[in-house]
């Protein structure tokens, strides 16, 4: 089955600022249906690839189509189709939830039957049926960022454009949060968000790395993780730090990070190594409470992945 | 273009006017209040100038004279002093503003009529005050130089005379109070602060952020302009009615035209000025930098070239063409045709005719440079 065609597509995208090169010669293709999420640090080029794809930025070199409009000069025909959330609050905090949905309800045309019966099914779907008449300032970081969802999904966009939708909101809106992008991509809906988070990138279909404007990495969180090379070890000891400079100069070992009280060692092979590591520990006498493979996490594929990039170019 | 997106865009600007405590008093109250400021401020008379007399005749006649000079609210005798380094020493503290040097031939000169030797040195850092003072000093003089005149006379032919009394009369201003004149025109300057709230309301937006999600959406550029001067059209016709009430109750200015008149043609000054306002603040990235600009092209202009307190007709050529490029300059005209000659349509019509250009225009240039982008 040849793969659909993309909605949204990018021919080396680029945009320049006066003193950076935010997106450099960016190649992204998502297909419609497609939970994408961009993942990277902050200043990695996320944010501005959403306002060039959103049509708030013009495009300093290459090309882009989202929904088969081209960027260039059909940006005003993609607008209806998209609904795009800012990462910072950007809706009018002197209007109420009630009035801000109504606002956004109006600019996309959406007809006043329609608008009742979506205002009340997303209120519920963002939680803030309760407070429908506060003014969107007085509301918490977390509810702030599901009223604008909210006011996004007015018009049932084809294509959600979402930056940051979870930054600064605590852990349990965020989980609720990303519960409803799964809702909605279930219902068809393709959506690119961008997180620093990397433990999101887990509940998107298909995840791109940034860095410097650029897309170093770009699977499904599953084969990211197994494209890291070698092998995690987690090692529990009382000593952490003599265990870690021990091990620190033994072949084979390609790196090492502590998690709370483990070190997680990433070798080029367990099998191989672990023999050597485990007598190593012995002979200095350090002792460890367990030495067992351990599940790699995003944020050391990442690492990796960026790291091993750098030793290319 | 969409009447929707239009009257959307419209009633979130007037929900945002009336909720927002700081914007609500700038654009109801800060015209009354200036108005009010500037009404007192340019009529108050000057009043009590101090001023050193020298008086180096110390006659009877001299110190009749001072005593003369100084009986009035406006000059105020400072200090009386030996020396001529007194009085310095007293100008360069600031202490007064003019001396009077009274020469010791004074009383023997003003007796054989052979003229009034007398010396006024003002400050001339300060030239208002200063020739004021000059002028009151003079006047008193040459009061007292007709009474002695005609005391003259009279002794010689034994009979009283009257002295000659002078009087001007001004129309449309009776009383010449100064007010009643500058009123109107001053009406037509503080009406433009609605246009400076128009051209706070993108730059509002982009500091707060929410100009990216207003971009996002399919809004058209002209609906979205449109949608942001509207609701200050309204505010400032509240405006004219409340400034016009009080200019007629609290200063007692007559209004002899036709309200409803006049009511329509601050309606296209509104937009004529707004649309300035717009297209003045968009170029702007915060509400600072927008307040400083629209400051500067709305209002310092408005102060030299409505012909407020500088005649159009004085001006060079250039700064002419500026003012009529100005909504300031046609508004100025026609309120205060409107208040006192009570003049109507027939006359004031070109003026009319200019704000509508005006309000095209600049209406029009604001939608050819917006564009929806945030960059």
């Amino acid at each position: 089955m040849p793969p659909e065609s993309p909605i949204i597509q990018t021919f080396g995208l680029t945009k320049q600022f006066k003193h950076v090169r935010a997106v450099d010669s960016l190649d992204l293709a998502v297909r419609p249906g497609e939970l994408f999420g961009l993942i990277g640090p902050d200043g990695a080029g996320k944010t501005t690839t959403l306002r060039l794809l959103a049509g708030l930025l013009d495009i300093s070199d290459g090309s882009a189509t989202v929904a088969g409009f081209d960027l260039k000069s059909r940006s005003e025909s993609i607008k209806p189709l998209i609904g795009y959330m800012a990462q910072e609050f950007s809706l009018y905090g002197e209007l109420t939830v009630l009035e801000n949905l109504r606002f956004f309800s109006e600019l996309y045309d959406v007809s006043r039957s329609e608008r009742r019966e979506r205002t009340d099914r997303l209120l519920e779907f963002a939680g803030l049926t309760e407070f429908t008449d506060r003014r969107g300032k007085l509301l918490s970081g977390g509810m702030k960022k599901k009223l604008a969802l909210a006011c996004t999904l007015i018009h049932r966009p084809q294509i959600l454009l979402l930056d940051e939708p979870t930054t600064g909101v605590d852990p349990i809106s965020r989980r609720g949060f990303w519960d409803i992008l799964t809702e909605l991509h279930l219902e068809g809906t393709t959506i690119l968000v961008s997180t620093p988070y990397m433990d999101e990138a887990d509940r998107c279909t298909r995840v791109g790395l940034m860095f410097g404007g650029q897309l170093f990495a770009c699977d499904t969180p599953l084969a990211i993780r197994a494209g890291i090379s070698g092998d995690l070890v987690a090692l529990k000891a009382a000593d952490w730090r003599r265990a870690k400079s021990i091990l620190q100069d033994l072949e084979g070992v390609l790196e090492i990070q502590l998690y709370g009280d483990a070190l997680h060692v990433r070798i080029d092979s367990a099998r191989k190594r672990l023999p050597r590591i485990k007598r190593e520990l012995r002979r200095n006498g350090v002792d460890y409470r367990s030495l067992r493979p351990a599940p790699v996490r995003m944020e050391e594929a990442f690492l990796s992945l960026m790291g091993q990039r750098e030793q290319k170019s | 273009m969409a009447f929707r997106h239009l009257m959307a865009v419209a009633r979130k600007e007037l929900a945002h006017i009336l909720r927002d405590g700081w914007t609500l008093s700038l654009v109801l109250f800060t015209p009354l209040l200036v108005l009010i400021l500037m009404a007192y401020a340019l009529s108050a008379d000057i009043q009590h100038v101090p001023i050193a007399v020298l008086d180096r005749d110390r006659s009877p006649a001299s110190r009749t004279f001072v005593a003369q000079i100084t009986a009035g609210d406006d000059l105020e005798l400072y200090a009386t002093v030996e020396d001529l380094g007194a009085v310095e020493d007293l100008f360069t503290r600031g202490e007064i503003k003019g001396a009077l040097i009274i020469a010791p031939t004074f009383a023997a000169d003003v007796a054989s009529l052979k003229g009034m030797p007398i010396q006024i040195i003002i400050d001339g850092t300060e030239p208002e005050t200063g020739g004021f003072a000059v002028e009151q000093i003079g006047r008193r003089a040459a009061e007292f130089a007709n009474a002695a005149i005609v005391n003259q006379l009279a002794g010689a032919a034994g009979e009283s005379l009257q002295t000659i009394d002078l009087r001007v009369r001004a129309w449309y201003n009776p009383s010449l109070e100064p007010r009643v004149d500058l009123i109107p025109g001053l009406i037509s300057l503080v009406l433009a602060f609605p246009a400076l709230s128009a051209a706070l309301t993108l730059a509002r937006e982009r500091e707060h952020g929410t100009l990216e999600q207003l971009l996002a959406t399919p809004i058209g550029r002209g609906d979205l302009l449109l949608g942001k001067i509207v609701p200050y059209i309204i505010v400032g016709l509240i405006n004219v009615i409340l400034i016009t009430a009080v200019a007629r109750v609290w200063f007692r200015v007559p209004f002899n035209g036709n309200f409803a008149l006049y009511f329509g043609l601050s309606a296209l000054f509104m937009f004529a000025a707004l649309s300035m306002g717009v297209l003045v603040g968009m170029f702007m990235r915060t509400q600072a930098a927008a307040l400083a600009l629209s400051f500067l092209l709305l209002f310092f202009p408005a102060f030299f070239l409505t012909g407020i307190f500088f005649p159009i007709v004085a001006m060079p050529e250039i700064a002419r063409l500026e003012a009529m490029g100005l909504p300031g300059t046609h508004y100025a005209i026609i309120t205060r045709g409107v208040f006192l000659p009570g003049v109507g349509i027939e006359v004031l019509w070109p003026y009319a005719v200019m704000l509508i250009f005006l309000g095209v225009v600049f209406t029009a240039l604001a939608a050819l440079f917006f564009r929806k982008k945030i960059g």
